[in-house]
């Protein structure tokens, strides 16, 4: 029994640090902001790290998957506004456009890039949300370069308390119900078959073939499961929270730079990484934004340089590395 | 009257395509030798316009001068990402290169955004126009396009008729084959990857003559997207099948534009940018060595 509980410590400080913010958030006047600028950054954190740590591929059109996402939702709530007894239900529907998009985007990226290695994989995915971004702008599809504004639907079907609650404080929850879900995920890949099928391809694809593992199918596994996550977030924190959406916003590739960010200083292919990184990240963004607003990159791109040069491994790599053999080590995976 | 439209956007294209070709060739020469795919490639390009930018307002140094200065600028740009970085990197994961890359195009953005501003900038170079009959070009245009066909050119020789030339080929082969026969291999890295960083700051001198008020220390983005797909047109490794590539793509990007314009309700440029984009997709898909290598 001990044994197995064993298996899910690591996610004992995972959920301590989402428990902790909500209720620093919502107890602390003025904080809610920042908490869920820092939930965001998490779950965004951990999604990708799903595809990126795992595997050890990089997506470069990452955002579009949050962009895609972040279309669901909007799609869902104009194109079903005038059904009036959906009530709340208009927002399940959301999400469940959103997941049915971002899946299918990820199908048909995946069924061209994921049959290639490592950098011409890079090449395929690094005009995906430039690419569709253009589409969409080109071809009119949803609006075109207009985008979709939503505010008044919400309001009319939801009524406008029920939806400033949404936009203000339930948005942001489900962003960390979000992240929690990926938490575990992550966790239950680590200790399942996927996991060591993964490990293996990041180590010596060649070799993980040779051994029999399908690597293909693991691949997609992680990349669909990953996107997915990314739609919901972007249905989450994009679509619900500013209640409008435009192609030139919502597949910008700082999001994508941000995500890479945050799973590698924090230690990419690790369950706490991702929320360390996520934390260290939103804090030091929110602080230099305030005093030197416009450079955040200007900073974080060396900080990439030299993690990548001098520590790999990330923070996560370093705490596993000082507290090896001893009782913490369960916890830090 | 729509088919005279055409073969002038077409000529356009090709005028254009040749300095496409040739902003592609660093990206290939550093793939080829390297084996890096150099993520931040725009990043270089726009320094590159920058450079002219500032050389035409600050002293009036006309753009073709500032040629071997976005050169050598290149270089020692290239030098010491390589030794701050690239080189510990050479056996690690693809990811550290990858992301390394990216980072560099990141910090070079941000460095001009600090110095310059984000605003889009121009000049205002004038130097007559040439009229070819269906289309009418302006001189600056035709001297990029010469311009980077000599460059072209000139590394074409380089590669065949000089020793380093040979040396960066049998690199290219076989490193251990060439460590064996005396090739100073870690020396042919740090110069390949100085010299395509070179090449592809020039490139930006280039692409200048062709955006007179599109210079931005973000409008390299786009760049590093039709680079990618000239160079899986071209083969990827191989800078000549890069500059022909380059060429193809000048042609089908102002040809598609016009047929796309022919569509009511399509923004034609936005589409441009789509197809670029689609045609990356499908040329992985079909053949991912490159149409035009023989492999």
């Amino acid at each position: 029994m001990k044994k197995k509980l064993i298996k899910f410590y690591p996610l004992i400080p995972v959920f301590t640090v989402y428990i902790l913010l909500f209720f620093i958030g919502k107890n602390v006047p003025g904080m809610w902001q920042l908490v869920a600028m820092l939930l965001f950054y998490c779950a965004l954190g951990q999604a990708f790290n799903i595809f990126l740590g795992m595997t050890g591929y990089v997506d470069f059109g990452y955002v579009a998957f949050m962009g895609v996402g972040t279309y669901g939702m909007a799609l869902a709530i104009t194109r079903l506004a005038s059904i009036e007894e959906l009530g709340i239900g208009i927002i399940v529907a959301g999400f469940a456009l959103a997941l049915l998009m971002s899946t299918l985007l990820s199908l048909a990226v995946g069924a061209v890039a994921l049959r290639l290695r490592g950098a011409y994989f890079a090449i395929a995915t690094i005009g995906v949300n430039e690419g569709l971004r253009f589409l969409i702008e080109g071809a009119r599809i949803w609006n075109g370069s207009e985008g979709l504004i939503f505010v008044s639907d919400i309001n009319n079907i939801l009524g406008r308390d029920t939806a400033d609650a949404l936009m203000t404080f339930w948005a942001d929850v489900m962003v960390l119900v979000i992240a929690a879900l990926a938490a575990v995920v992550t966790l239950y890949y680590m200790r399942s078959k996927i996991g060591y099928a993964l490990t293996a391809l990041r180590e010596d694809e060649d070799a993980a073939k040779v051994m029999g593992i399908n690597v293909t199918k693991y691949k997609i596994i992680a990349f669909i499961t990953s996107s997915c996550f990314a739609g919901l977030i972007g249905a989450a924190s994009w679509a619900l929270k500013t209640p409008y959406v435009f192609p030139p916003e919502v597949f910008e590739i700082q999001y994508t730079i941000e995500a890479i960010i945050i799973v590698l200083l924090g230690g990419a292919g690790t369950l706490l990484g991702p929320v360390a990184g996520g934390l260290i990240y939103g804090i030091s963004k929110y602080y230099l934004a305030v005093y030197v607003p416009g450079f955040q990159l200007l900073i974080f791109a060396p900080i990439i340089i030299v993690i990548i040069t001098l520590f790999p491994e990330g923070i996560l790599g370093m705490l596993k590395n000082r507290f090896q053999n001893t009782g913490l080590a369960h916890f830090i995976i | 009257m729509e088919v005279e439209q055409l073969t002038g956007n077409l000529l356009q294209g090709l005028v254009l395509g040749a300095v496409y070709g040739m902003a592609t060739m660093g990206l290939s020469l550093i793939f080829g030798v390297l084996r890096i795919v150099n993520v931040g490639h725009g990043a270089f390009i726009m320094v590159g316009a920058f450079i002219t930018l500032w050389l035409f307002n600050a002293f009036g140094i006309n753009p073709l001068l500032a040629i071997p200065f976005a050169f050598m600028f290149g270089m020692g740009l290239g030098l010491i990402f390589y030794y701050a970085a690239i080189r510990k990197l050479r056996n690690a994961p693809e990811l550290a290169t990858l992301l390394v890359t990216f980072s560099f195009g990141i910090l070079l953005e941000e460095v001009v955004k600090f110095i310059f501003g984000s605003e889009f900038r121009g000049y205002n170079w004038i130097v007559g126009k040439v009229n070819l009959g269906v289309t009418v070009l302006p001189m600056s245009k035709m001297y990029a396009c010469f311009g980077s066909a000599l460059v072209a050119l000139l590394l074409y020789l380089w590669f065949n008729k000089t020793r380093a030339g040979v040396a960066m080929r049998s690199v290219v082969q076989d490193s251990e084959g060439a460590r064996v026969c005396g090739v100073n291999v870690g020396g042919v890295y740090a110069f390949s990857f100085a010299l395509g960083i070179g090449l592809t700051v020039v490139s930006g001198v280039m692409l200048t003559m062709f955006i007179p008020v599109g210079i931005n220390p973000y409008m390299g983005g786009g760049y590093t997207l039709k680079a990618f797909v000239i160079a899986v047109l071209g083969g990827l490794s191989s800078p000549y099948g890069a500059f022909f590539g380059g060429l193809i793509f000048g042609l089908i990007e102002n040809g598609s534009y016009t047929l796309f314009a022919l569509i009511p309700g399509v923004e034609p440029f936005a589409m441009t940018r789509f197809l670029s984009f689609a045609m990356l997709l499908i040329i992985l898909l079909i053949k991912p060595t490159g149409l035009l290598s023989t492999k």
